[in-house]
């Protein structure tokens, strides 16, 4: 495959046959559409290139910055496209929870705006909400953008019916599949290949997946929410089912660990969405009469790992490190060596033990003891897993806010065989309060 | 369509719930002191007040829990703070006459909100701390200051418009404080007025429900410390202001089906939830859902105490360290201003049922000895259903879920209490009580006035003694042992 640019790379992505034993449905064959496989790393791809294509040699005339509401892949695709064609991209938001794809745009070239929480006071004078705000601001006239519209832009379906859609039944050798699962988010790619699908043949069911209300799944709407989309016709959908952030995550895990499609967690969604409508409708299945369903895998894992973490930490968990403060019995805290301010302040004198601050380096920075050293409570705890990181001949005095996390490291060190690790009582506060100089140097 | 009652439940603490059980107690009260008639639970401020220090302790936090004086007017809130762990935040003249007449020594008091010289005379005049929302104020306190000879006051200075680098957050614009771009000047005003002010932190308040907002907000302010400092001031107190919210609702599927249907209403694929159609700020054009909710999140699972926890947990956006942790790690005193949280569970409004009117179509009338400024439920977009305490027990035979309309007794068009269809376990008698529980914190006397001579709700003081309810008026209320009979010893110890 030899391309001229990356964007003829986009669409085309392989139809993949989930494992029966995986599934467990006898008479239905389930497939995945991998749209991670897409060049940026998502569907939105399609509809992101499909939607700004037209307008791009325009808007570079204008020196127009490319505009869309988008928490995530459609400004992923948009912010490469922007930086493609020399021009800029920005994204309004307020629905952008994932701090790596939030880092990713930051890399691509993009600007970020969130827009506000709700008010704790209900303010009667505030009249609009801040999305049409900022439709008003981007219609105001001499404004040179491009604004894609995914929600509104028939080009989003578009895309779908003219690409995603057709490549399923091809893929399937000339037939529709019997069900089409999708999450709805811009709901354009429900609706494009819904619309294709059915074109082939008007028996296809497609059934719309979105999130449970109070949850919250990257991608996806809630029921409410899809209401808000100019593209969402309940009209397109068979059947409206939700679907939980737990069942995006035990769904992620299956196609991860069972099938090997690094999908992310809306991928997750349709699939459990997909095997949880199909279950009942393959047990009443018999025989030789087989059905075929296809679903979409949305975008990749990666970005997901700390959504992941959130709410799964057991899956991404390690086991305890060596020399960890967490394998401290209270017995060993109790009886790490502490020293009083006074003490400390004439140890000191006597015997310049080194003094390690173990507070953030902003406020090391601010005030601290003359002298002393910085090391972060975080780095310092990786120092330690290694081992001893000063010689046991040096006497150490240890510093924390208020001296509970000092006693903890001072009876770790303890531990690792140090004579004389101490730990300043009470505190810098103590040290302050007692009236001892801090200093800024 | 869901064609079930859709009932929003309030969500009742252990005191509260025991109170709305005692219903012949409540009928007394009402029948003694009139309808509409305001019910205060001033032990439930000591706990609230308990439950946000127990969140400094765990960061290990110094510093002050202001309660936000306009939340309510009640004296027995006040007072009763004034032997528990917490200070008040005054935002007028007499809000601060009364702190001080009510117990609250200058050292626990901050006046905040927009100050008039003679609010600003008597904060300096008392040693309260001053948060002052910019350049102007300062200068007039300082002016005060030196022309009457009054102590340097303690001050604060309120901040606002903080940035984010990386992804911009955008913010509400406030009418309120200082932008920290300004900063410089600011400073450059402390130091000509060296001797006439001493600026103890900075301050900030957001008024927004995005724990991510305020983080920007506490790390902004972080770094504002840190100029102080450069400029050769001591701060020790960073003010995060309040809106830590209230959780009122008991059940989150009721809130989340209540909007569902709010929504299904809006669009047309369903009969409407409100009287004239009413959408709460939603529209629907062309068959697509516009607008924003205007209402409050009446179900929050991390409200008050918990929000607060939350938020000092938060990693500071470029710091990264938790918000807490650099707080304490830089020596800095927490103040916060709670008012809606403090006064969680705090107050029962309660009004009598003066008739059942029967419609034709459409959900019945019930009209009320209240009207919609005593219980100002609807300004501040809180939606919560009253609790029906009946008068004589429950009716015999089978119960009936009602939607119903709640009419004000004011003759005008737009008294409703609620300008949604509240549902209700039975259809209320003219003589039932209905209880609007959980709304000591701004809806309780907020907007209450004796437009058209209607009377204002009194306010009593409650507080379980043994197995009974003891009360008092709001007025009569002290935090102290109750008289008891004095014995004569005859000199004799």
């Amino acid at each position: 495959m030899r391309y001229d640019s990356i964007t003829e790379a986009i669409g085309n992505t392989p139809l993949v046959r989930i494992d029966p034993a995986v599934h467990g449905l006898r008479h239905i064959d389930l497939y995945a559409k991998l749209e991670m496989l897409n060049p940026f790393g998502s569907v939105k791809d399609r509809a992101a290139w499909n939607m700004a294509r037209s307008g791009l040699p325009g808007a570079r005339e204008r020196g127009a910055t490319v505009v869309e509401l988008s928490s995530g892949n459609t400004a992923k695709a948009l912010a490469v496209i922007a930086g493609m064609h020399g021009l800029s991209f920005k994204s309004v938001t307020n629905r952008m929870r994932i701090p790596e794809v939030k880092d990713l745009l930051l890399l691509l070239g993009a600007e970020i705006e969130e827009l506000p929480g709700r008010s704790e006071c209900l303010d009667p004078t505030d009249t609009e909400d801040p999305l049409t705000l900022f439709h008003q601001r981007l219609n105001q006239s001499g404004s040179a953008h491009l604004h894609t519209d995914q929600y509104f832009n028939a080009l989003n379906t578009e895309a779908h019916q003219t690409g995603t859609g057709p490549e399923i039944v091809a893929d399937l050798d000339g037939r529709a599949p019997d069900w089409f699962l999708a999450c709805v988010g811009t709901a354009g790619s429900s609706t494009g290949v819904g619309r294709a699908l059915r074109a082939h043949d008007p028996a296809v069911r497609v059934i719309g997946l979105v999130g449970q209300k109070s949850d919250f799944i990257p991608g996806i709407r809630n029921i409410d929410e899809v209401h808000a989309v100019g593209l969402f016709d309940p009209a397109t959908y068979d059947a409206i089912e939700s679907v939980s952030a737990d069942d995006a995550i035990d769904g992620m895990l299956a196609l991860v660990r069972r099938c090997g499609i690094l999908a992310g967690p809306t991928g997750g969604a349709a699939y459990r969405g997909a095997v949880r409508h199909l279950k009942p409708i393959d047990a009443e299945l018999t025989g030789t009469d087989r059905q075929s369903a296809v679903f979409i895998v949305c975008d990749r894992v990666e970005s997901y790992l700390g959504y992941v973490k959130q709410r799964r930490p057991e899956l991404l968990g390690r086991p305890p490190a060596r020399n960890s403060v967490t394998a401290l019995t209270d017995i060993e805290v109790r009886a790490a060596q502490v020293i009083e301010v006074a003490d400390a302040q004439k140890w000191l004198a006597a015997e310049r033990p080194l003094v390690i601050d173990l507070r953030s380096s902003f406020a090391y920075a601010a005030l601290h003891i003359d002298g002393s050293v910085n090391i972060v409570d975080e780095l310092f705890d990786e120092l330690v897993r290694g081992g001893m990181p000063f010689s046991k001949r040096q006497p150490v005095l240890l510093a924390c806010p208020v001296g509970e996390q000092s006693a903890r490291y001072a009876a770790l060190l303890t531990r690792m065989g140090h004579p004389d690790v101490r730990s300043l009582a009470g505190g810098i506060i103590a040290w302050r309060d007692a009236g001892a100089p801090l200093v800024r140097d | 369509m869901d064609t079930g009652p859709l009932y929003l439940e309030p969500r009742l603490a252990p005191r509260l719930a025991a109170l709305l059980g005692s219903a012949p107690f409540l009928h007394m009260l009402v029948d003694a002191l009139g309808s509409p008639l305001n019910v205060l639970l001033p032990d439930q401020a000591a706990e609230n007040a308990e439950g946000f220090r127990s969140v400094y302790r765990r960061h290990r936090l110094g510093g002050h829990v202001f309660f936000a004086h306009k939340a309510n007017r009640s004296r027995s809130l006040v007072r009763r703070l004034t032997t528990a762990d917490a200070a008040v935040d005054v935002a007028s003249l007499g809000e601060l006459r009364h702190a001080l007449g009510d117990g609250f020594t200058a050292d626990r008091i901050m006046a905040t909100g927009p100050k008039d010289p003679a609010f600003l005379w008597l904060a300096a005049r008392s040693g309260v701390t001053v948060n002052a929302d910019g350049p102007g104020e300062l200068e007039a306190l300082a002016g005060l200051v030196r022309r009457h000879g009054l102590p340097r006051p303690r001050v604060l200075l309120r901040l606002c418009e903080f940035e984010n680098s990386g992804p911009r957050m955008l913010s509400r614009r406030s009418r309120f404080g200082t932008s920290v771009k300004a900063l410089g000047p600011l400073l450059d005003l402390l130091e000509r007025h060296r001797d006439s002010l001493d600026p103890v932190g900075v301050a900030y308040h957001l008024d927004t429900t995005s724990p991510d907002e305020k983080a920007i907000a506490l790390e902004g302010c972080l770094r504002a410390m840190d100029d102080l400092r450069l400029r050769g001031f001591q701060p020790r107190a960073v003010d995060i202001g309040g809106g830590f919210g209230v959780n009122y609702l008991a059940h989150g599927a009721q809130w989340d089906r209540y909007t569902s249907e709010l929504t299904a209403a809006v669009m047309g694929r369903r009969p409407p939830l409100t009287w004239g159609g009413h959408g709460y700020g939603l529209h629907s054009e062309a068959g697509t859902l516009r607008g924003a909710l205007s209402l409050y999140p009446a179900h929050r699972p991390v409200a008050g105490a918990a929000y607060l926890d939350a938020l000092l947990s938060q990693p500071a956006p470029t710091l990264g360290r938790p918000l807490g942790t650099l707080l304490l790690e830089s020596l800095y005193d927490l103040y916060t201003e709670p008012g809606r949280a403090l006064a969680d569970q705090c107050g029962l409004s309660l009004a009598r049922v003066l008739e059942v009117r029967h419609r034709d179509a459409g959900p019945a009338f019930v009209r009320l000895a209240m009207n919609a400024n005593d219980v100002s439920l609807e300004d501040h977009g809180i939606l919560v259903d009253p609790v029906l305490v009946p008068r004589d027990g429950e009716p015999a035979g089978p119960q009936e879920p009602v939607g119903v309309h709640l009419m004000g007794n004011l003759c005008l068009e737009a008294d409703l209490i609620t300008r949604r269809t509240v549902f209700l376990p039975r259809l209320p008698q003219p003589g039932d009580l209905l209880g609007f529980a959980n709304i000591a914190g701004y809806c309780m006397d907020f907007s209450a006035t004796s437009a058209q001579q209607q009377p204002v709700a009194r306010k009593v003081a409650v507080r379980q003694e043994g197995g009974a309810w003891r009360w008092c008026l709001d007025d009569e209320y002290w935090p102290i042992e109750e008289y008891r009979p004095i014995t004569d010893s005859g000199g004799q110890a």
